[in-house]
């Protein structure tokens, strides 16, 4: 492999790990409903593009800051989190995993057909920032976009950690996912703490779905189930529960994703990362970060 | 008939058991006492085999088990309860009998294939035995979720029963049990002891253990720190120790 | 009439695909590898019949042992992951065969015409049924003859000692162990028989199909494959017969006249059916109800 060869991959690999943040945020979507409810909410990469088309929907006549429709994006995830937590978690009895990974498939269905519908199919495009910026460093392009996408979602995590580690709130998560049943005792609702649960991570949701609609320029709701595999991928990768972990997986997977591309292609391209995964799962299946082992 | 050596288990830090030496002679029934966090229950989960353990023996009837997988050491002929009830839920409480039944000796059949589908008239007529002596005949058919508290736990010891095991291992059987219930289990157990069986007892309801038991063993912090008859027991210091701390908390 | 007969064979390669999750399901794992079993019982017969000219019997039965061995491949690192991370592992596993018969090329020349499949473009001109005079009619009840079987195959196990075993694996695993059972190899042979259950629904899509191609078989079809017995209860093989009637006879042909907002009623259902019967369709209590009117013995006291 020749000098520009190499640059260019590592180009890819440099972008790949900036996209890989928006992994980062779905797979920590994913892993911190799992954690909370030892539930999957199969419907979160799906309701975070819904969220990025609401923002669009709602502000369509206005020419409206790329900022604001970020943050639309954000509060609308919040909401439509809250809403799948209210149709497809709270009134299904808790033995019953499979009827909650069903509801949640249909939620998926839902979105998308919703969004289909309000769209007629056609992809809209997504206002970026700081799309126009470049920025050279030595040999190698940083692209404006994708490092705003970068800060963000680094941003947003250090934010979603503050947020468990050093309020109550997150304190109170944190009992509900280790003791759901003490933690009802000790006063905490388990039913206001899930909501909570999901507001927030569909709040990260919303933002990972402008995110992504921002680095790639356009939303479509072809999207939603890639995404929904990618972002499973990333949980199991970083380890169940482990919000550290989806962050390490969210930016392996990307990086690696943009690089095997470059070798090999888009078509072979998500073969690799199946390998990727199977290799986790034989040899760590823990994950990056496995949850402690308990006493039973 | 059973013999631990040496037996530790650790989890991460913790010393869940130490060190622990224990024999059990065939046809005897031992109680094997402590405060809670012991050690009692990781022990019996060590002799069945649901987690490795991280040094020392398990040996059954001279033949070491250490290393063997649960299922196999059930075929052996070592049969457990569990503390907080398991039973198949949606399963009936004939099936919950059914399937826990396999050893070629009481299947009556030795094709695989047809132990796997149908087991034989023989298979059925046990199970009907071990209702009726479990007073369960009448719920044969429900669910085993829909049982009252008390039947689930009788049925949990019917299909500890049910592989017709040389070594049956009780975790707290009598837990929520009201006094006729605990008789009822007193003359069980003992049946069983008529019936040649070895039955290990955890317990913390003294007065079952003192009446049923032939000896006892006394577990604290993962360590064994007695050993004897009832009596015997009772009166060391050490158990009273472990129980109620010494004697300035008075 | 000829589209009322292509929905019944619809109907029928569907409820193989239901029944080939079901099995799995009772053991308590989730799997969405079930398209990839049956796309490769799909592309096995194809491949058999086509360019080597095999008769459709036993393109069926080999392309079912293939996806069957598959399956049994599968099921032995299954073992070592549950919950989320089996639906995450078995997801990868069916887009990784989807992935792969998208990279496949295996082209044969006969009169002038390539044959076989053909990466993106799938395989095409499967023409078994027409080039021997099978008539639409025929090829469906081929189709429902093998579910019959196979219905039949599990009503009959279901009612056995191993039916009641498998449930109990699903139950719990670590009482089924401490009664002696043998986890691993309930586990490991329920995922090979619906790896054979999905071979023969795939080797039997594609013939009637005549044309497959890699999309059919992505994660949208892995999600109906478990939806199915999940919807319909898992309590009995009817359950998910029943479903998958409902949901592809009624939903999807019958609402045609509702065009667009038939999908969004679909989802919509699925999420109301969970939330008012998490337990399917035909759950355990209904099975109960139903032998007990069926049997006519009276049940002793209480």
């Amino acid at each position: 492999m020749d000098y520009l060869d190499f640059i260019d991959s590592v180009q890819s690999l440099a972008d790949g790990v900036l996209f890989g943040t928006t992994y980062a945020l779905l797979g920590i979507g994913f892993t911190l409903i799992f954690g909370v409810m030892h539930k999957i909410n199969l419907s979160f990469a799906a309701a975070s593009i819904g969220a990025a088309y609401a923002s669009l929907l709602i502000l369509a006549g206005v020419k409206a800051p790329p900022a604001l429709v970020f943050l639309l994006s954000a509060v609308c995830g919040g909401g439509i989190g809250a809403l799948v937590y209210l149709v497809g978690f709270r009134f299904i009895p808790l033995a019953n995993p499979l009827a909650t990974l069903m509801s949640t498939v249909g939620l998926l269905l839902l979105i998308d057909e919703l969004i289909v519908h309000q769209t007629e199919g056609v992809p809209m495009n997504y206002p970026a920032l700081f799309s126009d910026v470049m920025i050279r460093a030595g040999p190698f392009n940083l692209r404006g976009d994708l490092m705003f996408v970068f800060g963000l979602g680094v941003a947003c995590m250090l934010l979603l950690l503050l947020l468990l580690y050093r309020t109550k709130l997150g304190l109170a998560t944190r009992a509900v996912s280790q003791q759901p049943v003490a933690a009802e005792l000790c006063g905490i609702s388990i039913i206001n703490v899930n909501i909570l649960t999901f507001v927030i991570t569909g709040v990260v949701g919303g933002l990972a779905g402008a995110m992504i609609g921002a680095a790639i320029g356009m939303l479509s709701p072809l999207l939603s189930l890639p995404l929904t595999v990618k972002g499973l991928i990333v949980t199991v990768i970083g380890g169940l529960g482990s919000i550290p972990g989806a962050i390490i997986a969210g930016l392996l997977v990307g990086g690696l994703e943009n690089l095997f591309q470059f070798f090999r292609g888009v078509s072979e391209r998500d073969l690799y990362i199946m390998l990727l995964l199977f290799a986790f799962l034989v040899f760590r299946p823990g994950g990056l970060f496995a949850p402690k082992a308990g006493r039973d | 008939m059973l013999e631990l050596k040496g037996l530790t288990k650790h989890f991460g830090g913790v010393r869940a058991v130490d060190n622990v030496d224990l024999t059990v002679a065939q046809g005897e029934i031992l109680g094997l006492l402590g405060p809670n966090g012991s050690g009692k229950s990781t022990i019996v989960n060590l002799i069945c085999g649901l987690f490795p353990l991280t040094a020392g023996q398990v040996m059954l009837r001279g033949t070491d088990i250490s290393e063997l997988p649960p299922h196999t050491r059930v075929g052996m002929g070592i049969a457990r309860t569990f503390q907080n009830i398991r039973l198949f839920g949606q399963l009936t409480v004939w099936q919950n009998l059914w399937v826990a039944q396999n050893s070629s000796e009481q299947t009556g059949s030795e094709n695989f294939l047809r132990r796997w589908l149908g087991g034989s008239r023989h298979a059925r007529a046990e199970v009907d035995r071990a209702l009726e002596f479990f007073d369960l005949a009448h719920k044969r058919d429900e669910l085993a979720a829909n049982l009252a508290f008390g039947e689930q736990r009788r049925l949990e010891f019917a299909r500890a029963l049910a592989a017709k095991p040389a070594l049956v291992l009780l975790d707290e059987p009598a837990a929520g049990m009201n006094a006729e219930e605990i008789d009822q289990l007193d003359a069980r157990i003992r049946k069983l002891r008529g019936e040649g069986m070895t039955v290990l007892l955890i317990e913390h309801h003294v007065e079952l253990v003192m009446s049923v038991t032939d000896r006892i063993a006394v577990l604290n912090f993962g360590q064994k720190i007695a050993e004897g008859t009832p009596a015997e027991v009772q009166a060391n210091p050490l158990v009273r120790e472990a129980y109620l701390g010494t004697a300035t908390a008075a | 009439m000829d589209f009322y007969l292509g929905l019944i064979q619809i109907i029928g390669v569907h409820t193989l695909l239901g029944l080939s999750a079901y099995c799995v399901l009772l053991t308590g794992q989730v799997s969405l590898a079930q398209a990839g079993f049956f796309a490769i019982g799909a592309y096995v017969a194809g491949m058999l019949t086509v360019l080597a000219g095999w008769p459709i019997v036993p393109a069926l039965i080999v392309a079912a042992l293939v996806a069957g061995a598959m399956a049994c491949a599968v099921g032995f690192p299954a073992l070592r992951v549950k919950g989320l991370m089996l639906v995450v592992a078995t997801t990868a596993f069916g887009e990784a065969v989807r992935l792969f018969f998208f990279n496949f090329n295996y082209q044969l020349e006969r009169g002038g015409f390539k044959f076989g499949p053909h990466g993106g473009e799938g395989f095409r001109q499967i023409r078994y049924f027409p080039e021997h005079g099978w008539s639409t009619f025929d090829v469906m009840l081929f189709i429902w003859v093998a579910v019959v079987l196979v219905m039949a195959a599990l009503w009959w196990m279901d009612r056995s000692r191993a039916g009641a075993v498998l449930r109990a694996v699903g139950e719990d695993e670590l009482a089924a162990q401490s009664s002696g059972i043998n986890v691993t190899a309930v586990k490991v042979t329920a995922m090979t028989v619906g790896g054979v259950i999905a071979g023969v629904g795939g080797g039997l899509f594609a013939h009637y199909t005549t044309h497959i191609e890699h999309v059919q078989f992505g994660v949208v079809l892995a999600t109906f494959a478990v939806a199915y017995p999940i919807l319909g209860g898992l309590s009995n093989v009817f359950g998910t017969l029943l479903a998958v009637i409902f949901i592809q006879g009624f939903l999807i042909e019958g609402l045609r006249f509702m065009g667009d907002w038939r999908n969004l009623l679909f989802g919509g259902l699925i999420v109301l059916a969970m939330n008012v019967r998490p337990r399917g369709l035909i759950d355990a209590h209904t099975t109960l109800a139903l032998k007990r009117i069926f049997r006519r013995k009276e049940s002793a006291g209480a």
